[in-house]
């Protein structure tokens, strides 16, 4: 049976713009999926407990505050300890050109710039899943 | 798969506990799921706090849990949230609000609630059973509002604690039925605001017309962090009103389960078409022709021949 995505959307660190995760939540709730919005300041680790409590299928992090290469590696490598390599993570926001191939490289499957579309997003989380290397 | 799961989170799995919770939470293998949860010996708390949205149940929650893990209680917490009922989309927007924390003696889980379904999430009672199974001595259920949801969390819970807020409403407001009727405890939350004591007043008014129901009316507020404490007293003074089902309760759940399994297995099958054309023409009653639903939906395999 087909089951609703379930995201954890959360912003780590201490940057406040929370505009565009917002609306991405708006757009992902509005093509069915389950968003579970953790929401402004949070800790690395409070993010990945939470993608294991809720047994989410993707975490979804946006960044607008340059900490990108501080604290996505940071929750990839929590995630691994926490025996979450099976969940996909996506990230949105401002990421330099030079950081998304190292990001990607780190193991983030998609990461979205300003002008995605809304559509974007909502077809890359329900298209089939890459096998987790 | 269910078998080892359940082994896992008897050995304090947590990924399991969350693995377990979100089969049971799409009704996916309930019948192994309860036979694997045998009641257990050392039920939990389990604490309804409902109330209509913005009155602040997330917030106080968040500060309950800090009572609680102060007194080195064990808290998971169940937050249902409402379900499009258009995509089936669903925005579980209450545990930011409750305070981020990687304290291993809190559990926190966002659930989506179908309207029409009670205000709660569907088998809530066995994702509650997980809960416990884990170890978690406290269960707090935060339902998506309050009037006819709030019977259905009564079944569920222990305690059903109401939150009110000043400036809701006049006096008549609270004889409506199902908004008071359903609480063992009444908070005025957001009781810093000038009105608070008045609100209180009135819901104890209208509680008084009650002979008999001895409800205790509480003001707390979450910005001013104060009376949570309080409230926790005020729960942990009632009886532990949820009982463990019958076990010919449980046996008809399961009856129940089985049969939807199997006719969703059969609904397209011949056999059900014409027992289900000849009552619609009369031919046979409705009674009968449940019975033989029944029968159809239990004895007979699909693939055999028809003897």
């Amino acid at each position: 049976m087909d089951q609703p995505v379930r995201i954890v959307l959360a912003k780590v660190g201490l940057d406040g713009h929370d505009r565009g995760i917002k609306v991405v939540a708006r757009a992902l709730r509005d093509a069915g999926m389950h968003v579970i919005y953790a929401g402004l300041w949070q800790t690395p680790e409070a993010v990945v407990r939470a993608v294991a409590d809720e047994d989410a299928d993707w975490l979804g992090l946006s960044l607008l505050s340059g900490a990108h290469m501080t604290l996505v590696p940071r929750v990839l490598d929590l995630m691994k300890q926490a025996c979450l390599g099976h969940v996909g993570v996506i990230v949105g926001g401002i990421i330099p050109e030079a950081d998304i191939s190292k990001l990607t490289g780190l193991g983030v499957a998609k990461i979205f710039g300003p002008g995605t579309s809304l559509e974007d997003i909502v077809a890359f989380l329900k298209s089939p899943r890459e096998p987790v290397p | 798969m269910i078998a080892e799961l359940v082994g896992r989170l008897r050995q304090g799995d947590r990924n399991a506990l969350a693995r377990l919770v979100s089969h049971a939470a799409r009704g996916e293998h309930l019948t192994e799921l309860q036979r694997a949860l045998t009641p257990s010996l050392t039920p939990a708390r389990v604490v309804a706090v409902t109330g209509s949205g913005g009155v602040g149940k997330s917030s106080l929650i968040g500060k309950l849990i800090s009572v609680l893990r102060s007194q080195n209680h064990r808290v998971a917490v169940l937050a249902c949230d409402p379900q499009s009922p258009l995509s089936g989309g669903a925005l579980l927007g209450d545990r930011f609000r409750m305070g981020s924390t990687t304290d291993d003696g809190v559990f926190i889980r966002s659930l989506a609630a179908l309207t029409g379904h009670g205000a709660v999430a569907d088998h809530l009672d066995v994702v509650i059973r997980l809960c416990e199974k884990f170890g978690f001595d406290v269960v707090i259920l935060e339902t998506v509002g309050s009037g006819q949801g709030d019977v259905e969390v009564r079944n569920l819970a222990d305690v059903v604690v109401l939150l009110v807020q000043p400036e809701s409403g006049d006096d008549v407001q609270w004889e409506k039925a199902g908004i008071l009727e359903c609480a063992d405890v009444v908070v005025v939350h957001k009781a810093d605001l000038p009105t608070a004591e008045q609100t209180a007043a009135q819901v104890r008014a209208a509680l008084d017309l009650s002979p008999g129901r001895d409800v205790p009316v509480l003001r707390v507020s979450t910005k001013a962090n104060q009376g949570h404490a309080e409230l926790w007293q005020a729960i942990v003074a009632l009886p532990l009103r949820r009982r463990q089902p019958s076990p010919a309760c449980m046996l008809m759940q399961s009856l129940s389960d089985i049969l939807s399994a199997q006719f969703r297995e059969k609904e397209s099958a011949p056999e059900l078409a014409k027992l289900a054309e000849a009552w619609q023409r009369g031919e046979i009653t409705e009674a009968e022709a449940v019975e033989k639903l029944v029968r159809i939906l239990l004895m007979h395999q699909p693939d055999e021949p028809e003897a």
